[in-house]
């Protein structure tokens, strides 16, 4: 794990270049020509509401590892996915929400990725209190990661049920195979570069978050074992 | 210890213990009845329906009452075996964990069963709602739900139990995972309600929640419980 942290300070640095070299390009992308500038919201929203899912899929294989074969790094990867899964669910929200309001007419609406986003961000808070809830570490890793595979199981129920009472929201902007792409040309190329940078966005901050979960698991093994001694 | 007789027998026991211990004792079935009451009452004051209103309402305000009595109830699931540490005793019984966990859940269900027996006929009165005829089919929809919704909370107990403020940690988790049981349940109740027609799509998401949910919350349990 620490040459991990070792290579994520290069990580950090390469994640800042692309993030600037697409930011770069997401102000140079032509107005769209119903939405003008509000479109480049969407370089922000569509590439973390991705990570949002994405980092609860890892978050959710970290569990399985975790449990399957007791790894305390799979765990320590699980306590560090959830803040960040969190925050990016979070900026998903916030930006669809300023987004919405001059493009819909409102700034919420109950549809079915709205709702499944937001019960997204609840069991993300939900996952993080019953860690700090649970004294006992060990008990708490494992309550944690049950909880996270429930609420995998349980996503995809949610949205397909309240897809039933749709719904206002656009089909997704790329990765459909029947509709083809419905952002092309110039507004595409920011899309993806944004999309990659967020990936690594991710994984640096899911590493970074776990280093500090290691240290202080250490200091806390150290700290039982000083008053132990005492 | 052969075949499946002896666990259903201690399955049964479980929960008998259970509700027998909850009727000489802990008495979590009137705080039970008693809040749902109070829930109507707070639905009363915040909305004070008319009584059509109140025939629209009606799906949505006892799946509601259902909802956070069923809370309540199961934040003391466990709550009488981590007192007197007889969790670790229930643990070493010779028994597969999805029994225990069944045990636990049928106790709950039972107690839950009995609130809404009583509920749903206050509800009528207190909303001055004349659905008499449908009553059986709310019940059987109120019954149907609840399995999924205790077989899941039940889980989440267990999860909470050592958990510092355990019961908001309950409700945090139960609320958003069982919102598609509510829905699904809103949606069939309204349907029983205007066309007296049991049957449908929502009636099918009842009952794949519950399956779901009465297949895996066993395993999970085992898995939490594991020493």
């Amino acid at each position: 794990m620490k040459r991990l942290f070792a290579l994520n300070r290069w990580l950090g640095w390469l994640t800042l270049s692309l993030l600037a070299a697409a930011l770069w390009l997401v102000f140079t992308a032509p107005l769209d020509y119903q939405q003008g500038n509000s479109v480049r919201i969407l370089y922000m929203h569509v590439p973390s509401a991705k990570m949002a899912l994405f980092v609860y899929i890892a978050l959710t294989v970290f569990s399985a590892w975790h449990l399957w074969k007791k790894s305390e790094t799979a765990d320590i990867l699980a306590e560090a996915s959830a803040p960040v899964g969190a925050a990016f669910a979070l900026v998903t929200l916030v930006s669809g929400s300023i987004w919405g309001k001059p493009m819909w007419g409102t700034w919420w609406a109950w549809d079915a990725r709205l709702t499944s986003m937001l019960v997204l961000l609840i069991l993300y808070m939900g996952i993080i209190a019953l860690r700090n809830g649970i004294d006992d570490p060990i008990k708490g890793g494992r309550a944690t990661a049950i909880l996270a595979i429930f609420g995998a199981i349980d996503l995809p129920i949610i949205h397909f049920s309240v897809s039933w009472w749709r719904t206002l929201h656009q089909p997704p902007s790329f990765g459909q195979a029947s509709t083809g792409s419905t952002i092309t040309g110039p507004l595409l190329p920011p899309l993806v570069w944004m999309s990659v940078a967020f990936i690594f966005l991710g994984t640096y901050l899911v590493i970074l978050k776990a280093r500090e979960i290691r240290g202080r698991r250490i200091l806390e093994n150290l700290e039982t074992e000083r008053t132990s001694h005492a | 210890m052969g075949g499946v007789q002896p666990v259903l027998k201690a399955i049964y026991r479980l929960a008998w213990k259970d509700v027998m211990a909850d009727f000489r004792h802990r008495s979590t079935f009137s705080s039970m009845l008693f809040f749902s009451v109070a829930v109507l009452l707070v639905f009363q004051a915040a909305f004070e329906p008319d009584p059509r209103e109140a025939q629209r309402l009606v799906p949505g305000l006892l799946w509601t009452t259902v909802l956070f009595t069923t809370i309540m109830g199961l934040g003391r699931v466990f709550q009488s075996e981590e007192e007197n540490g007889a969790f670790e005793g229930l643990m070493l019984a010779p028994l597969p964990r999805g029994a225990i966990f069944f045990g636990k859940w049928l106790g709950n269900l039972a107690l839950s069963l009995m609130v809404m027996v009583m509920l749903v006929p206050l509800t009528l009165i207190l909303f001055n709602v004349t659905l008499w005829s449908r009553v059986p089919m709310l019940l059987f929809l109120l019954f149907l739900g609840t399995m999924g919704l205790t077989a899941l909370g039940v889980l989440l107990a267990a999860m909470t139990q050592t958990a510092r403020s355990r019961e908001t940690l309950l409700a945090l988790l139960l609320l958003p995972l069982v919102s598609p049981l509510l829905i699904a349940g809103v949606q069939a109740m309204a349907v029983v309600i205007t066309s007296g027609d049991l049957s449908g799509p929502w009636l099918n998401l009842l009952l794949i929640f519950d399956a779901i949910y009465l297949a895996l919350a066993p395993w999970g349990f085992g898995w939490l419980v594991e020493e």
